[in-house]
């Protein structure tokens, strides 16, 4: 593996990106907990279809209430609903498992020594930690379809908007699509913190600690009206922004200023695990 | 290769990028400060007010912010009426179709008018409420803008000073600012009233109550954003979706004789100290859904008997043990005096 018998100049080639990319990957997914993870998330949505069939019309109001007989908005709600704690926490043990978990096993050694650059080992780590995001959410998402038109089933095959309009499919897929793109942002903004605090600890069990901690305390914050003013700087107070989706015209102000918060959570995530990575000795 | 020339840099790059996000939360999380105030020719209240009643804005939509900080007491069944701020989306055509969007956080509530037909849709419940209007009632024909603007600005003035007030930009449009603040010597709870008004198309952006004692607005309901132009013509129709429960209004319900038994009210004064002296409808005969009033406020007594005494920002109201209200924008002191005339 450590032979680059390329064409290169004598000193030792550095490994294409691409093929450490999808070594991570696979890496990733030949966890058994990565797996068990996706597979349990996928019964989300299966289990709130379930729910509100049995429980029937008048199931209360809210996101969950307006799935009734309205199958294309149980892929959103049930983002919203894993978006508070579940989805985070998938991401923040990815994250774990990328560097204080290497550590822990003794792995992150060899890595460090490697003929492979500080940056490059975070990018890669950092992208392992993307790809499990956008794996439970896009698992999420298309159960959350799949269950929503079986399931539940849909009035005319399309989406009945909060606003009393009806869609037709494409363009109820496309709100789906757009709130899972934009759930896949705000946990790459977890992400990068977790990764943050994963390159200073060697166990992985702090990183899961700090960033669900760290989530309810946003949410004790947040619900301290002394404190209105903490609202914007706090990455969880834009994460109701997914029901914008289903207002017909469409409104994008909530997710677009939530979209540029996680981004700037991100750049620090990612700005302090460079550093720290450069600094830590193998 | 632990810390190279090239690790320094990265880590730089590292603390750089962190830095960076840390400026661009700080950038994200700050309000839009508000612009500098647009320089306008001036205009005197009476051609500002002219032209407002004449304004005829065409097509808009944009959106609305409510900023209640009146401090009214939590009332049991009413909670829209606590502080806070509400939003609202609207949209029209410049033609009496319109339609309004009231979002919550989980939920919307939708008002479309196409001029014969209103709508009303509850996302929470499901359910379309269907009413008959009568177009263009709401648009009495104004004989004279220009001499009724005058007539009630004379009219306002024997109790309050009337002025534009400098500039304003609201919702990124200019705007002028029309003040009505009382004279020195009415009583009230009242500093002043703005009302910002387009500066081009003539029509109220913003409206602002003071009370005195307090910088902050108490009331302020305004645009946050507003866009002038053609609207999509099926924003102004509405199809229940399937699934909806559809209900048509109770009609004739707001007429006149249909008000709770009771006298008309007494008007105490007249300018900004107005006292509204009304009877309160007795318990049993409340009509369903009125909220239960008999437990707020703080005690009072005084030659005119005693009641219970509820002040807010803007507002105070007596309510008296033998059943009369007594309410105006003035502090306790005029009530207690009208209700003693």
């Amino acid at each position: 593996m450590t032979i680059t018998a390329e064409t290169g100049p004598p000193t030792r080639a550095a490994a294409p990106v691409g093929r450490l990319l999808a070594a991570e990957v696979r890496w990733v997914f030949r966890r058994p907990r990565t797996l068990v993870t996706l597979g349990l998330f996928a019964l989300i949505p299966v289990l709130i279809a379930i729910g509100v069939v049995v429980a029937d019309r008048d199931g209360g109001g809210g996101l969950i209430g307006a799935v009734a007989g309205n199958g294309l908005v149980l892929p959103i709600a049930a983002l919203t609903v894993a978006l508070a704690l579940l989805l985070p926490l998938a991401v923040a043990m990815a994250a774990a498992d990328a560097l204080a978990g290497e550590a822990a096993n003794g792995t992150l050694r060899g890595l460090l020594l490697a003929p492979v650059s500080r940056l490059r080992l975070v990018g890669v780590k950092a992208f392992g930690v993307l790809v499990v995001a956008a794996a439970v959410a896009l698992a999420i998402a298309v159960v959350g379809v799949l269950a929503g038109m079986v399931v539940v089933g849909s009035a005319d095959g399309g989406m009945v908007t909060l606003s009393g309009t009806t869609l037709g499919l494409a363009a109820g897929l496309a709100r789906v699509a757009l709130v899972t793109v934009w759930v896949v942002g705000q946990l790459a903004a977890v992400g990068a913190v977790a990764l943050a605090v994963s390159s200073l600890t060697e166990h992985p069990l702090v990183v899961l600690a700090s960033v669900l901690g760290g989530l309810i305390a946003f949410g004790v914050l947040s619900a301290i009206p002394a404190l209105d003013w903490l609202q914007p700087w706090l990455l969880t107070s834009g994460w109701s922004a997914g029901a914008d989706a289903l207002r017909d015209p469409i409104t994008l102000d909530a997710m677009g200023s939530s979209t540029l918060r996680a981004l700037c959570y991100a750049a620090i995530g990612v700005g302090f695990t460079l550093w720290r990575m450069q600094r830590r000795d193998a | 290769m632990a810390v190279g020339t090239a690790g320094r840099l990265w880590a730089r790059i590292g603390t750089g990028m962190a830095i960076a996000g840390a400026v661009g939360l700080g950038l994200v999380a700050m309000p839009a400060g508000a612009g500098a105030a647009p320089n306008l020719p001036p205009v005197s209240p009476e051609d500002l007010v002219a032209s407002v009643e004449k304004a005829d804005p065409g097509p808009l939509n944009g959106t609305v912010e409510l900023d209640n900080a009146l401090g009214l007491p939590a009332i049991p069944g009413a909670p829209d009426l606590a502080n806070g701020t509400k939003e609202a989306r609207v949209w029209s055509d410049g033609t009496g179709k319109g339609r309004v969007a009231l979002p919550s956080d989980q939920g919307e509530k939708t008002l479309v008018s196409d001029g014969t037909t209103a709508w009303s849709y509850d996302s929470t419940d499901r359910t379309a409420t269907k009413k008959a209007v009568t177009p263009g009632e709401h648009r009495p024909e104004a004989a004279d803008p220009t001499r009724s603007a005058a007539d009630a600005i004379t009219e306002l003035r024997t109790t309050s000073t009337v002025t534009v007030d400098g500039t304003a930009e609201v919702a990124g449009r200019p705007a002028y600012e029309l003040v009505l603040a009382p004279k020195p010597t009415e009583r009230t709870l009242l500093r002043e009233v703005r009302i910002a008004v387009d500066s081009e198309k003539r029509i109220p952006l913003r409206l602002t109550v003071l009370a005195t004692g307090s910088a902050d607005p108490a009331f302020e309901v305004g645009f946050t954003d507003l866009t002038f132009g053609p609207q999509d013509p099926s924003l102004f129709t509405f199809t229940p979706p399937p699934g909806t429960t559809v209900k048509d209004a109770p009609q004739g319900d707001r007429t006149p004789g249909g008000k709770p038994a009771g006298a008309a009210p007494t008007v105490v004064g007249d300018g900004w100290d107005t006292v509204v002296i009304a009877k309160r409808p007795a318990p049993e005969q409340a009509p369903q859904g009125t909220p239960d009033l008999s437990r707020l406020g703080t005690p009072v007594s005084g030659s005119w008997g005693s009641g219970r005494l509820v002040t807010t920002a803007v507002a105070s109201a007596i309510l008296t043990d033998d059943g009369r209200v007594a309410a105006g924008a003035v502090p306790e002191q005029v009530l207690t005096e009208a209700l003693s005339k």
